[in-house]
């Protein structure tokens, strides 16, 4: 079935999330750290709440490490987005796009670098790889 | 307000933490702290309060953050009797006007009771320490 997802880069890779889920898109503020959290959890923030940031670019077992060196730095945005009761944030080095893929989970993908439970799909539009992300597994997981 | 809504910040690393005012029994200054080699490595030692030793806890190595032990001490009632936590700095007495936010799920292992909440303080969040949960 095709969806209506969010389109966004971080360091030279592109992921989209549906867009059913996304909230909000405000800048990065340094968000306060919670030690001992998981490596992908940047922290967490108030933003008519608490809401928790996730890291992708950050190595550890869900995120990837940009391999180019590029992810970071202090133009970044959040996406906020809610997965049952919980809104959460995302850092992304730039929204790019909205696009209509289709949303199918293919569970056989394997996105080198990144955790299986929360690759969608892999799609492809303008010759453009896009990594579509699901968060479900991964809240429920942990 | 009652004693519940009260909250000591001490500081650990440039960041905010809380810990209950009910908990607390004394803010001072580490002196003469004796290596216990029984205890664990988050354990600095032991030192006097009030006529008998307690064991001092040094909290950036509970929390897994870098840096020297602090300079600062402060003595809490556990269950286990009174503990020395070593923290950088006491920074404020807070009155909180509303209750502590639950930490959301899916920030770290569910088995770690370090955390008992967030408060919002006018710099920001603070995360509020379970005494209970913090010794080993």
């Amino acid at each position: 079935m095709m969806q209506n997802f969010l389109v966004f880069r971080i360091g030279e890779r592109l992921f989209g999330v549906r867009l059913q889920g996304a909230v909000e898109i405000v800048s990065w503020e340094r968000p306060r750290r919670v030690p001992l959290s998981y490596s992908y959890v940047e922290g967490v923030r108030d933003y008519r709440g608490i809401v928790r940031l996730l890291g992708l670019s950050r190595p550890g077992p869900i995120g990837f490490t940009a391999s180019d060196g590029k992810a970071g730095g202090n133009d970044r945005s959040v996406i906020l987005l809610r997965e049952g009761d919980w809104p959460f944030g995302i850092i992304v080095d730039a929204v790019v796009k909205m696009a209509n893929l289709d949303d199918a989970v293919d569970d056989t993908i394997d996105v080198e670098g990144m955790g299986a439970q929360l690759v969608r799909g892999v799609r492809y539009e303008d010759d453009q790889e896009i990594i579509l992300l699901s968060f479900e597994r991964l809240f429920y997981a942990g | 307000m009652d004693a519940s809504n009260r909250f000591l910040i001490l500081s650990l690393e440039g960041e905010g933490f809380a810990i209950p005012i009910a908990s607390l029994l004394e803010i001072t200054v580490p002196r003469n702290i004796q290596k216990d080699p029984k205890l664990s490595e988050v354990f600095e030692g032991k030192t006097a309060y009030r006529g008998k030793l307690i064991p001092v806890v040094n909290l950036k190595k509970v929390l897994k953050l870098a840096g020297r032990a602090g300079g600062g001490l402060i003595v809490i009632k556990s269950s286990k009797g009174p503990v020395g936590l070593l923290v950088d700095s006491s920074t404020e007495l807070f009155e909180s006007r509303d209750h502590p936010a639950a930490i959301p799920r899916g920030i770290l292992n569910s088995s770690l009771q370090y955390y008992a909440g967030i408060l919002k303080n006018r710099d920001g969040l603070v995360l509020l320490l379970n005494v209970e949960g913090l010794l080993p």
